[in-house]
This record gives structure tokens, sequence and C-alpha cells, in this order.
């Protein structure tokens, strides 16, 4: 693989808004190209389409598309590589990734229990920061 | 009877000569069209439609405005990001590596369509 992650780099701070813009496509891009070995590693071939995997990458870059400090563009963008290479190197368990990035997508809707739970509910039991 | 049989089963089996001399006039194309030297490349109709298939299973997109000359953020109302996506897409799809230089070029559906075509690698 041409843009496998052999370890994880502190990229230097970023100029400008631009250049951090473009860590974010090269992290996407390299983040989509290891995806067939993520398939492979953790068996995800009935579970999950490429397709899927890399739309709930980008919805999940998305979720910080707001940010315009380019300090923590940076730091977003070491840890979503942190992630990354964990996941490649087989630091997770199958069960992680199927319920981080499949489990209330598209891909498989199965733990949508609590439907009729009040927003307030929802939002406290994802986190304290709402 | 055997050897009678064998004639029989020889005489079928032995091409006449009429037949030897057009094959030999026609065997040097016979033998160029069994090799596949020649359509390393794909066919332009059929990148078309792959191109457009990858495009029109897009979750985010229209099915329907698709057509071969989109561009995707000005007609399809996508954003940069779900450009690169498609363009990860279209990747996986033909099996490519697109530098980032030249991905960056590409951000509609004719563009796509030319750079595939004329990459040598693709399948």
């Amino acid at each position: 693989m041409a843009s496998s992650l052999k370890y994880v780099r502190v990229p230097p701070n970023s100029a400008s808004l631009a250049e951090a813009r473009q860590r974010v496509f090269e992290f996407f891009k390299t983040a989509c190209r290891s995806i067939p070995s993520i398939m492979e590693i953790y068996t995800l071939h009935d579970v999950v389409a490429p397709s899927q995997l890399r739309s709930t990458i980008a919805s999940e870059i998305r979720k910080n598309a707001h940010v315009t400090n380019t300090k923590v563009i940076d730091m977003l963008l070491f840890k979503g590589t942190e992630e990354l290479s964990n996941i490649v190197e087989h630091a997770k368990q199958r069960h992680h990734i199927i319920g981080q990035y499949v489990v209330g997508r598209q891909g498989l809707d199965v733990g949508t229990k609590d439907q009729g739970v009040s927003d307030f509910l929802k939002n406290f039991y994802k986190g304290n920061y709402f | 009877m055997a050897s009678a049989l064998r004639s029989a089963i020889l005489h079928h089996v032995r091409v006449p000569l009429s037949r030897t001399l057009i094959l030999n006039g026609s065997r040097t194309t016979a033998v160029r069209s069994m090799s596949s030297h020649g359509d390393d490349h794909l066919d332009k109709q059929e990148v078309v439609e792959r191109v457009l298939d990858v495009v029109k299973t897009f979750p985010k997109v229209d099915p329907s405005k698709v057509t071969p000359d989109v561009h995707f953020q000005k007609d399809l109302g996508l954003d940069s990001l779900d450009t690169v996506e498609i363009v990860m897409a279209l990747e996986e799809e033909f099996k490519l590596e697109i530098p980032d230089k030249e991905a960056d070029k590409i951000d509609s559906c004719p563009l796509a369509i030319e750079y595939i075509y004329n990459h040598p690698m693709s399948s």
C-alpha cells in the first residue's frame, strides 16, 4: 500500500486552513485505502460493505467540519490517525469495530433500542458534554 | 471391423485440404484475435457505465440526476469531502491508485471518465 501507516507521524502545525484541509483529505484517503485490509483483518465481509465504511469515515470527519482553529484540526487529525493505526495494527477487536462504526448507521440498525426515549436522556447516555 | 471403424473415424477427423488453405490464410489474424494484448484498455462505454453506477449508488446522490456530464458539487449538491469519497469509490471500482494532484482535479463525471479511460492500469 502506497499510503500505509508504518508509524503515527506527528505533523508539524498547519500553516493555514487550506493546508489543514489538504491534511484532512489525505487522512481520509489513507483511511479509505486501508479499508480492504481492515475488512480482511476483522472479517467484516458479510457484515458491512466498503462503501458504508467510507460513508462512516466521512460522517465522522464531517462531525468536526465546523472547526476553524488549525491547531484543533491538527489535534483531531492526530487522534484520527492514532485511531486508524490502532485499527490497522489489530489492536482493536471485531466487536469494537462493529459497535463503533457499523451499528447505528445504515449497516446494521440493531443497536437502536431506545427509540421512545427523550432527547435529554439520549444525550445523557452519550456523554457529559452536550 | 476395427480397421473399417478406424478409417471411418479418420475420414471424419482429417480436415480436407481446401479448409486448411483458408485456415492458413486467416491464421495470422486468428492468432492476433486470440491474444489479449490489444484490448488492455477498457471500452469507453463500459467506463462510462461503471462510473455512472458508482456515482448513482452513492447514498447522498439522487440517481435520476446523474448524467455523464454532471459536476459533483455544482449539479449534485455535494461538498468537497463527498467529491473525495466518490474519487475513492472510483479508485476501488477500477483498481487504481490516483495520485493527489490528479485526484484534486477530478470534480465532475466527464473528467473522471476521461482520466480513467486514459489510465493504462484501469481494469
